[in-house]
């Protein structure tokens, strides 16, 4: 198969997008580099204190005329957006790959997944709709308006560049809101393309701000007194340890949802082909950086026939798996996004060794990258057996192709197992009996449950339901509670006289 | 070769459906007969790569096997469609009748294939595959 061609030619500087204008930074300038090839495809800015004060300053100025402006009115940009975006989806899709690795039908997969949130939120005069009582005592009514707030950070990482701001942006400007992106530096071009979309769109200036940048940025962003709320995504260190608690000090709405260590449970009656396909894509799709990914397997029951099948069919599969550029189609994982992730992820592995688990796949050293790329970002799928619920590589998030097998004697151990770790962000059991799925499904305490499915992704019209150790707030992005989040209940009663 | 992954699967269906579409457009001019019935379904089966296009663009997302759900042989399953220069019409006709046995059975190859993890993309690939049989006894008429 061909290789696509790539949409970023040369090397362009990534800009801020402020007040409607494409301002360069003041700060110095990093290279954003495709993690496939090591080249540097763009150069962005590293914005200053100033920088994000001057995005907070136009969003805050555009707040009253963007507030009074009808939700009718304020949908029909949502719709002019999301043509946009279907016009340009195979330019996003492919900006995408080109500045994250992942491969092309990932990237597709995230852009559909970006463009449903703003297909919801053009829903917004219907979501955002009260609720009215008459004669709560005779003559007099309450009713309940939904009322934005203001200026609202929306802070992304990079696994998912395109997609999970949205999660966010078009809930809060749909609502009535103004807002300050802030995209991973190691991935801004996406969201980059997408505030291009929504000038074409014919947002007014001030609506949508983009600002590039690292911790300054952030730290600008959290103490900012003008900013109401933080939407954040990364990891669970940073959320819970840095925005949720500075949020709660500058009374800001914050939603953050963090890192994971998911559990897949296998039972012995299993349909093993369709659970395979779906373990290679929750374990090693998106190279396994993504918070719902598959970290750990649990293989139920003492059936050493059903568990030899099992690990024989997911390991000549995982290590058929093609490596390379995603823009090749035919490639199935593409490399992590840089070095530094490719050594934590090594030494991941080399921790779960020293604990005592054993290598059934050892991705390590790929040597079979198709396109002779070098192996600086690449790391193979690795599966990993022998592996127990205490050891590091369970208990703390990886973020790589890396499969950590557990045996079990029952589904109560394994729900024991699922309960009890530090992360419950997405849990799955792969069967064939429905008594056992529900039992899962109502017995393990985490925020996504699959069942048959290996990647628990909430459409648009839920919302992303992480739960402790993976989230920290109270309403989730996506949906009704992304709604509920970029809003205010401001209750009237009323009588006359 | 090998294709695995939905996006390799999807260009060569479109691929397919191009090449067979040229193929009718081919035969309408070398003969003077049945030219609106060619066209037609040269017309449909770019209809047909646009239809499962659509289906996968619209389903495609991280929850779906989409680099996982198929195992197909694009060997199997190339079609040929040169008219050699002394072809008879009925020749024609009956390597319509090929092509179309084997593009039915690479959409029901691929349909299986790809059930249980590609949602919309099968049951699209059933669809055009069914329409295609219903041009079989059309084209045996021909013939």
């Amino acid at each position: 198969m061909a290789i696509l061609e790539e949409p970023i030619k040369g090397v362009p500087t990534i800009k801020n997008y402020i007040d409607g204008d494409w301002v360069e930074s003041k700060g110095e300038t990093i290279g954003v580099v495709n993690p496939v090839t090591c080249e540097t495809i763009a150069k962005v800015g590293i914005s200053t204190k100033e920088e994000i004060d001057d995005a907070v300053k136009a969003a805050k100025d555009a707040y009253p005329d963007w507030k009074r402006t009808p939700a009718v009115t304020r949908a029909r940009y949502l719709h002019r957006l999301r043509e946009l975006l279907e016009e340009n989806f195979e330019e996003l899709s492919r900006i995408q790959t080109q500045e994250h690795g992942k491969t092309i039908d990932e990237s597709r997969g995230e852009t559909r997944r970006g463009i449903e949130n703003v297909e919801v939120a053009c829903g917004i005069p219907t979501l955002m709709m009260g609720e009215t009582s008459e004669d709560i005592a005779s003559g007099i009514d309450e009713y309940l308006m939904r009322v934005p707030l203001g200026v609202f950070g929306i802070i992304g990482p990079f696994n998912f560049p395109f997609m999970i701001p949205l999660w966010s942006a078009p809930y809060a400007v749909a609502t009535g809101n103004t807002i300050v992106i802030k995209p991973s530096e190691q991935c801004p071009i996406s969201q980059s393309k997408l505030a291009e979309l929504v000038e074409e769109a014919g947002f007014p200036p001030g609506v949508w701000n983009v600002v590039n940048g690292e911790k300054e940025v952030v730290n600008g962003m959290l103490d900012h007194p003008d900013i109401v709320g933080i939407t954040f995504v990364g990891s669970t260190p940073t959320g819970r340890d840095v925005v949720y608690p500075r949020c709660g000090a500058t009374g800001k709405r914050v939603i953050a949802q963090c890192g994971a260590s998911n559990m897949m449970v296998v039972m012995p009656d299993a349909n093993i082909k369709g659970t395979v396909a779906a373990l290679m894509t929750s374990f090693f799709g998106n190279a396994g950086q993504r918070c719902l990914a598959g970290q750990n397997l649990i293989v139920v029951g003492e059936d050493d026939g059903f568990y030899n099948e099992l690990m024989d069919a997911i390991t000549a599969t995982a290590k058929g798996i093609i490596m390379g550029n995603g823009l090749d189609e035919s490639v199935q994982m593409g490399p992590v996004k840089d070095p530094q992730k490719k050594e934590k992820i090594l030494a991941y592995i080399e921790s779960g060794l020293n604990d005592g688990a054993t290598l059934r796949l050892d991705g390590r050293k790929p040597t079979d990258i198709v396109g002779g790329y070098p192996d600086t970002c690449f790391v193979g799928p690795t599966i990993m057996e022998n592996v127990t619920p205490d050891m590091r590589v369970v208990t703390e998030e990886i973020f790589g192709p890396t499969m950590g097998v557990m045996r079990v004697k029952d589904l109560d151990e394994a729900i024991k197992i699922c309960n009890e770790n530090p992360y419950h962000n997405a849990d799955a059991i792969f069967t064939s009996n429905g008594k056992d799925a529900r039992k899962f499904q109502y017995e393990v305490n985490c925020g996504n449950i699959g069942i048959n499915v290996g990647i628990v992704a909430p459409m648009a019209f839920y919302p992303f339901s992480g739960m402790s150790g993976s989230f920290y707030g109270i309403l989730h992005t996506q949906g009704k509670e992304a709604v509920r989040f970029f809003t205010e209940s401001k209750i009237c009663i009323h009588r006359w006289f | 070769m090998k294709l695995r992954t939905a996006s390799e699967t999807i260009s060569f269906v479109k691929a397919l459906e191009e090449q067979s579409a040229k193929f009718y457009e081919d035969i309408s001019q070398k003969y003077a007969k049945d030219e609106d019935l060619w066209l037609a379904l040269a017309k449909e089966n770019r209809r047909f790569a646009d239809q499962i296009q659509r289906a996968y663009y619209s389903v495609i997302t991280d929850a779906i096997e989409g680099c996982f759900a198929f195992d197909l042989e694009s060997e199997k399953h190339t079609i040929e469609t040169e008219i050699p220069e002394k072809a008879s019409y009925s020749d024609a006709v009956y390597k319509a009748l090929s092509m179309e046995e084997k593009i039915i059975g690479f959409y029901h190859t691929a349909a299986d294939q790809s059930m249980a993890l590609m949602a919309d993309v099968p049951r699209n690939f059933k669809m055009v595959a069914k329409k295609r049989s219903n041009r079989i006894d059309k084209l045996k008429a021909l013939s």
